[in-house]
């Protein structure tokens, strides 16, 4: 089996600070990681290898330090890895990324399955994996909790919704987009990383995978951001309740009632 | 697909698409309809809500739409996104909408992006405010980036339809009118051989798998501090007094004190819902991300200073093994 | 470990590089010249596990990639309760293919990208998690070769603490590592009065930054409290005779070449 396993590299949160005049997360300066969904489809990519045999192959687009998430996930496992870096591919939405990604699938050639995280951290839009099924008319199933079965013309998963799940059977060729908890991703080993640090990740341009050049980048995307803004302050500030668990109860209960936000009570 | 102005007045009229279970139209529905009405409105167009693989009734007509396009038929199986999202773009292809809306579920974050892709329309996810520019008629789209960092406001002006999705809870509903009518259309799904790449094989609903945080109202949430499953019990039992549903911290699931698909957070789900109640949790950046944009946020912790409480908009100081059952009891 | 203690073998701590470090070059280079040190100074080297649930490379890895020596009683490997099933058997079988002894089995800290070993991997019933005491069992059967140690906490309340040790003892431990002590604690006297035969080892706080410790004491320390870590190492000596030390953050280049000789120099220990 061929795989596409799509990463992403987003800003980390772990050594974000919280602003206390607005309340909000400080992102500034933190550092760069891997989307943390994306690390649950390289597992499951390199499981599927693993299981059936063939090739898995990180893809990725973003500037040249993106190849960072390229070499983590060949440290786990993937078998090599490709980059697309251009100054075109800039100010890409999620319409021009997920075409782009889809030429360099189509360049890889002979690809079964495409899979990605459920969503990246840094967007939260869920429309690359859909969006590159979409441009290669490819089959789709995204929230994927579970494989239950592959034979050489299909995939049968198991996808979450809001009420429960569908088990379906796709034919080859796919795109899947997996949740955290399809497996427990294996944390690198020092030979990995090492031997990920070596290896050679190939950065394509739009030439190289024969991009459609109004299809790419900013002026290709049909959402532009016009205004960013700090979201309104949590106003009013915080207020304090205390006292006995009844007092505590009974104030925030009133509190509550007041702004309408639940009923009933006595 | 791509346009210029001169051809914007060739799309007219709001869509939404209908979000049915089991046949049965969602109340996320009705909150887009709502939505969309307004839009329609400073437009001076029509309402249109979308029925693929299910039934209108008369409900759409009560909460506002005045048309409803319904595609249907046996092979509606499950949710196959190829076959709806061919009817979709069909229905697209052929009456031109300016705005289709759709919801921020499992079934429209599916359904949409393969949609805007094919149709070359510019789509915005997890919209908080919607509203018409009134110089160019574009839609301005505002959704919070970066875990709710920042509101960015997005335009698609050079490509009809306008996409946008709306998590259930953010928009609200009209009062019903039972007396409104509207007309209803049938359509017929296309005949292409898209129907041949899925088949859905089960459906299963409820279960633990099934926690429906999206559609809650209020999160009753619970992290390490609950010491156990019994804690969540104790949430639990707020919760359905509240008519919600039970949140928890990566660390309390990582315990397995409860089940992954209650995980708020980076890693779990984002919620956007009116309450969150926060017992226990500490507030790490992970799981504020995931409900730093609930509308009125309450922690309850013994701890005064931790970024929880200094987060919420009330902040009780206390033990919550007490304060929660005395809530629970107040409520009655 | 008795005769660690008997011969005033340290037990000193060295975390391997972190899976994020931006030198890992100069930090492998690093790990390797403390571990030699250790070893030339007959001490014994603890290697840490993803340490406060940050990701970092497993001790023996480290040890074999860098061709370190691994003599049966100078090593000590940690091992906590986040790893799948086939990475901590990949552990307790390379720990045995390089001679490996020595054992501190603890429950640990995760973190998101740390699984979790799950009660039905290392064959416990009955149980929702998997601790260090189930994590003791599973090692006891199937590597019974391993000497296993477990960590007591003093700041946690007492009972439960001693009702934990009692269960991790039964699943095989032999010997015990405290938390960090900086001051005479009740909780630790009552452990030696309560196990005078299980050698003890206590932990002691190398760096000035006591405030580290916040999370661990359950109180916090201020950023500015002043603290001598080489006075309290020596009060550790004499109000604990009786027990090893376990040097955890220790400077290399200065703390060293003391701690060197400290212990050593030491008059004859008598048990209080």
């Amino acid at each position: 089996m061929k795989i596409v396993v799509c990463v992403k590299q987003v800003p980390g949160t772990s050594d974000a600070k919280i602003d206390p005049e607005t309340k909000r997360i400080i992102r500034e300066g933190v550092k760069s990681i891997l989307n943390p969904f994306d690390l649950y489809a390289v597992e499951e990519a390199v499981l599927l290898r693993e299981r059936f045999g063939g090739e898995v192959i990180a893809l990725s687009m973003g500037p040249e330090r993106a190849s960072a998430v390229i070499r983590e996930a060949l440290s786990i496992g993937a078998d090599r890895g490709v980059l697309l870096s251009d100054r075109a591919f800039g100010g890409s939405d999620t319409w021009a990324t997920s075409y782009a990604l889809a030429r360099a699938v189509d360049t890889i050639g002979g690809v079964d399955l495409v899979i990605c995280g459920k969503q990246a951290v840094d967007g939260d839009t869920a429309q690359v994996g859909p969006g590159i099924a979409a441009h290669l008319g490819f089959c789709q199933a995204t929230y994927v909790a579970d494989i239950r079965a592959v034979t050489p013309e299909t995939i049968t998963v198991q996808r979450m919704n809001e009420d429960g799940y569908d088990v379906c059977e796709l034919a080859f060729p796919a795109v899947i987009t997996v949740v955290k908890g399809i497996n427990q991703p294996r944390v690198p080993s020092l030979r990995g990383v090492l031997a990920a640090r070596a290896a050679d990740v190939p950065v394509w341009k739009p030439a190289d995978i024969a991009a459609d050049l109004s299809k790419i980048g900013l002026d290709a995307s049909p959402t532009r951001v016009v205004r960013t803004a700090p979201p309104e302050p949590r106003g009013g500030g915080t207020i304090h309740v205390a006292g006995s668990p009844v007092e505590c109860a009974s104030r925030l209960l009133e509190i509550l009632q007041a702004r309408e936000l639940i009923q009933g009570g006595r | 697909m791509r346009i210029t102005d001169a051809d914007k007045p060739l799309f007219t009229n709001v869509w939404i698409i209908a979000e049915t279970v089991g046949g049965a139209i969602q109340p996320v529905t009705y909150e887009l309809i709502g939505a969309a009405r307004g839009l329609a409105d400073a437009r001076g167009s029509r309402v249109a809500a979308i029925v693929v693989g299910g039934e209108a009734d008369a409900s759409l007509f009560a909460y506002g739409a005045d048309i409803a396009i319904v595609v249907n038929g046996p092979e509606f199986v499950g949710f196959n996104d190829e076959l709806e999202c061919a009817s979709l773009n069909h229905l697209i292809g052929k009456y031109k909408p300016e705005i289709v809306l759709c919801a921020a579920t499992a079934r429209g974050r599916a359904l949409i992006p393969r949609a805007a892709v094919r149709t070359v329309s510019g789509l915005t996810a997890d919209c908080t405010g919607l509203a018409i520019d009134p110089e160019t008629g574009d839609l301005l789209q505002t959704r919070p980036a970066f875990g709710g960092n920042i509101m960015a406001t997005i335009r698609a002006s050079n490509h009809r339809p306008q996409m946008a999705t709306v998590r259930p809870n953010v928009m609200k509903a009209l009062p019903p009118d039972p007396t409104r009518k509207g007309e209803t259309i049938r359509e017929q799904p296309p005949d292409a051989g898209v129907t041949n790449a899925k088949r859905v094989i089960e459906t299963v609903r409820g279960g633990e798998s099934g926690v429906n945080l999206a559609d809650a109202k209020v999160i009753v949430s619970g992290g390490r501090a609950m010491r156990g499953p019994e804690g969540f019990a104790m949430l639990k039992r707020l919760a359905d007094k509240l008519g919600g549903a039970v949140g928890a911290s990566r660390a309390a699931v990582d315990a397995g004190w409860i089940a992954y698909p209650h995980q708020v957070g980076q890693t779990g789900q984002t919620v956007q819902t009116a309450l969150y109640i926060a017992c226990g949790i500490s507030g790490q950046i992970q799981h504020l991300v995931g409900m730093q944009s609930c509308g009125c946020i309450v922690a309850i912790d013994r701890n005064p200073d931790t970024p929880m409480m200094k987060l919420a908009d009330i902040a009780v100081t206390g033990d919550l093994f007490e304060v929660v059952p005395a809530l629970a009891e107040a409520l009655g | 470990m008795r005769e660690h203690i008997q011969n005033r073998r340290y037990h000193v701590e060295i975390v391997p590089p972190k899976q994020d470090s931006e030198k890992l070059d100069a930090d492998l280079v690093q790990f390797a010249e403390k571990y030699r040190r250790v070893m030339a100074s007959g001490y014994c080297a603890c290697i840490t596990d993803n340490a406060m649930g940050l990701l970092a490379f497993q001790g023996l890895e480290t040890i074999e990639y860098l061709g370190l020596p691994v003599p049966p009683d100078q090593v000590m490997i940690h091992l906590n309760t986040f790893h799948t099933k086939p990475d901590l058997d990949f552990i307790l079988s390379e720990g045995r293919r390089m001679g490996l002894r020595y054992l501190l089995a603890i429950s640990g800290d995760g973190s998101d990208r740390l699984p979790k070993l799950q009660p039905a991997d290392v064959g416990a019933e009955g149980v929702s998690s998997v601790t260090s005491v189930e994590l003791l069992q599973y090692i006891r059967s199937a590597y019974p070769e391993y000497i296993l140690g477990v960590a007591f906490n003093p700041y946690e309340p007492p009972d439960h603490e001693f009702a934990k040790m009692e269960r991790k003892l039964a699943a095989g431990a032999t010997f015990i590592v405290t938390q960090p002590i900086i001051a005479r604690h009740p909780v630790v006297d009552e452990l030696l009065r309560r196990y005078p035969a299980i050698p003890t080892v206590v932990e002691a706080w190398m760096t000035k930054k006591l405030y580290l410790l916040s999370d661990v004491v359950g109180y916090q320390i201020p950023e500015d409290t002043a603290y001598s870590p080489l006075d309290t190492l020596r009060k550790l000596h004499a109000w604990y005779p009786q027990c090893g030390v376990y040097l955890s953050l220790l400077g290399f280049k200065i703390q060293y070449p003391i701690i060197e000789k400290l212990w050593k120099n030491l008059p004859e220990a008598t048990a209080s």
